[in-house]
């Protein structure tokens, strides 16, 4: 149980970090290089590669070195059910929050 | 990722809550009516490749909700119940994916007049299954140990003293 509870510390720890949840965002859309996360973002390697360690001790993701190119992907399958729900759920709260600004601006001027 | 358009702020504030700002670019009443008008829940709420339909949306104390949402990774649907209803400054109310029955999310959105603009404050508190038992007094044999483990220690205390 303590083990389970320090895994969730991690979890919502590495979750806490935008650039963090844009990572895994991408990752969902399949594996990536280093140098291919960090363009959207704008930050160094040195920067990312450290956003990534964290990510990767949260077991979220994992990466390997495959000649000079480090590849990252998606954590373990076996990944705790219940973390897996808590990342979902706060990918899923930044992009309701996204279009609700959307819809707010799409609306403007109509009646409230 | 896109662009924000208005920044946010992210912060975890203890164990198991996940707190997020956000300034929106709209007085605060047509942001609160985002958040009760069941019209527009399904022109924002889930994720952008899923359609969420309004199955139940019963907006007072007490009162329950269920969207359905309909995309990619198939067919499923969350419900809660609102919890407290204060237009147009707070909002109050429960999250739970019927995927994972049991585990539940108090999620709090507070709406701040920024003059013109508004700023939403949600909180989400995400509940252990021990927990959740307590809440839903359903796990009387765990509630009763703890209790009886701090009478224990009360009277240990007391004796010390």
């Amino acid at each position: 149980m303590v083990q389970y509870q320090e895994q969730l510390d991690r979890t919502f720890a590495a979750l806490s970090d935008p650039t963090r949840r844009g990572i895994l965002e991408r990752l969902g859309r399949g594996r990536a290089t280093i140098s291919e996360l960090a363009e959207p973002f704008g930050i160094s390697l040195t920067g990312l590669k450290k956003h990534v360690r964290v990510l990767e001790d949260a077991d979220l993701v994992r990466s390997e070195k495959t000649g000079r190119t480090r590849w990252c992907s998606l954590g373990p399958q076996d990944l705790a059910e219940v973390q897996r729900w808590i990342v979902g759920y706060r990918l899923m709260l930044d992009e309701r929050l996204d279009r609700l600004g959307e819809l707010l601006e799409r609306t403007q001027g109509e009646k409230a | 990722m896109t662009p924000q358009q208005t920044q946010t702020h992210v912060t975890a504030e203890g164990d198991r809550e996940i707190v997020t700002e956000r300034v929106f670019d709209a007085p605060r009443e047509r942001v609160f009516q985002a958040f009760v008008d069941p019209e527009l829940i399904p022109q924002w709420w889930g994720r952008r490749a899923d359609r969420t339909t309004v199955d139940k949306m019963d907006v007072r104390e007490g009162g329950e909700w269920r969207f359905v949402t309909d995309g990619p990774d198939g067919k499923t649907a969350f419900r809660g119940v609102y919890r407290a209803v204060q237009p147009p400054e707070r909002l109050e109310q429960t999250f739970e994916w019927e995927g994972m029955p049991g585990h539940i999310v108090v999620e709090t959105a507070t709406f701040e007049d920024l003059g013109g603009r508004t700023k939403v404050t949600t909180r989400s508190l995400f509940h252990t299954t021990e927990e959740r038992d307590g809440m839903l007094s359903s796990g009387m044999e765990i509630g009763l140990s703890e209790s009886y483990e701090r009478l224990e220690e009360l009277l240990a205390a007391s004796q010390r003293a």
